[in-house]
């Protein structure tokens, strides 16, 4: 184990995830200047801008949380390490991602209540006029494209680095083509003269802005609390903890296990048993080969109490 | 390359589909040749963009002005009601009605530097084809609106 919180084996691909991240910045910020330059005042437009910024928040928390893992030693007034940045920034970017999918969520909705028409006029360029519409098409057609790439390459140094963070941005990213597609829809019917499609695609881009945040906050929060170690793309039990579970489990019979999450790492407490006479590494205990092995990055003990058994 | 040339001939007419209104106003105006219009204050039917304005909207759409007295707030009412389909005035560069009615570039500019008054037209809020009849109408008739 290395003097910083982040295993050795993980230092190479978390500095391609780490320099993959920075593009992705940079593509996202290059959509959302495109986005800003032809918003108007279509509320699908708005909240597909909206979503695109925040579109930030992931790969900006994974950026400060790989600095701090990489970088930052264990001192005296951090003995663990950064380990947990990387949860505090998940939790982070799905609080933000709640608040404002709730949020955009509401402001479609008060405008198809209202039956908001929404005015997209024209613009000239080189001596032409142009609706306004065409060019909200060609730049949510050009937002569709850096996601999809960077989403596909992010997925697996995501699994590689057991990162939840990497890896809800990746689906995001992934399925960012939706969303891109209610957009595109909303626009198109807007010019056909429904006025209403353009409220409807806003609900829609906000409705799955909301989803990513709540299965998010329901992961992230899991963690902060010290509930059993989840998957990396739902809030099921993870796979791993629960094979690691079965394992100490026939190793200590009797035993009660308790597994939680301290960012990328697993710590397991053994309780009501004595550890084994032999001194042991706790990746010894992990089940599934050594590939991931660094995962468990403790393994405690806890005798019963004299006379008295169960905890 | 004759794919190529059908398909920019097919964008083409799709650029030309695209805007529609969605409560009919430049459907209606086509079909009744008429649209109405009026001034937001009887003292600019002085200036000269009012009535270039007019007509070559009038030129564009091969319809009539039909004229209409009224003044103020009640005008964007009627506009918002589909009772009428312009109004001529000037107007606060940072209109507090901006999201209630839609402007059109500006033709000319009066008033201080801190409160910029611009003559221009409003729409109803979404009719998106009507709208840019107007906006291109303003365009060629006032060199101002083309460099807004």
């Amino acid at each position: 184990m290395s003097e910083t919180s982040l295993p050795d084996e993980l230092r190479e691909p978390m500095a391609r995830a780490v320099r993959l991240e920075y593009w992705n910045i940079f593509w996202t910020l290059t959509i959302i200047v495109t986005m800003g330059l032809v918003l108007g005042q279509s509320q699908t437009m708005k909240t597909a801008w909206i979503e695109d910024t925040l579109g930030l928040v992931p790969p900006v928390m994974f950026l400060i949380a790989a600095h701090m893992e990489r970088h930052a030693h264990r001192s005296r007034r951090f003995p663990f390490g950064f380990e947990r940045v990387n949860g505090l920034g998940f939790f982070v970017a799905a609080v933000a991602l709640t608040a404002v999918g709730a949020l955009l969520l509401y402001n479609a909705l008060i405008a198809l209540g209202a039956a908001e028409h929404a005015s997209v006029g024209s613009i000239v360029i080189l001596g032409q006029d142009i609706w306004l519409g065409w060019l909200m098409i060609a730049a949510q057609i050009y937002s569709l494209i850096p996601p999809l790439f960077i989403g596909r390459k992010e997925l697996p140094l995501a699994q590689a680095l057991n990162d939840k963070l990497l890896h809800t941005d990746a689906l995001m990213n992934k399925a960012n083509w939706l969303t891109g597609a209610a957009g595109l829809a909303g626009i198109i019917g807007l010019g056909l003269g429904w006025w209403w499609a353009d409220s409807v695609a806003a609900a829609i881009i906000s409705l799955d802005v909301l989803n990513d945040g709540i299965k998010a906050l329901r992961s992230s929060t899991a963690e902060l609390v010290d509930g059993a170690p989840r998957a990396l793309s739902s809030t099921d039990l993870s796979e791993d903890a629960q094979s690691l579970c079965d394992r100490l489990k026939a190793e200590f019979p009797g035993a009660t296990i308790r597994l939680r999450e301290t960012g990328r790492l697993i710590r397991a407490e053994v309780h009501d048993t004595h550890p084994p006479a032999q001194c042991r590494h706790p990746r010894y205990y992990w089940p599934e080969g050594e590939d991931k092995a660094w995962r468990l990055a403790q393994v405690s003990f806890i005798p019963p109490v004299e006379g008295k058994r169960g905890n | 390359m004759r794919g190529v040339i059908v398909l920019a001939m097919l964008l083409l007419a799709a650029c030309d589909m695209l805007p529609r209104d969605p409560a009919g106003t430049s459907n209606r105006i086509a079909h009744k040749r008429t649209f109405t219009v009026a001034l937001a204050d009887p003292a600019i039917d002085a200036a000269p963009e009012v009535q270039r304005l007019v007509h070559e909207i009038e030129r564009r759409t091969g319809a009539k002005a039909h004229w209409r007295s009224g003044a103020g707030e009640g005008l964007f009412q009627q506009l918002d009601d589909g009772t009428l389909d312009l109004v001529i005035g000037r107007f606060l560069a940072e209109s507090p009605w901006a999201m209630d009615v839609a402007f059109g570039p500006p033709l000319s500019k009066t008033g201080t530097k801190a409160a910029p008054l611009e003559l221009k037209a409003a729409m109803r809020n979404g009719e998106n084809r009507w709208i840019m009849t107007v906006e291109r109408a303003s365009r060629a008739i006032s060199q101002e609106a083309r460099e807004e």
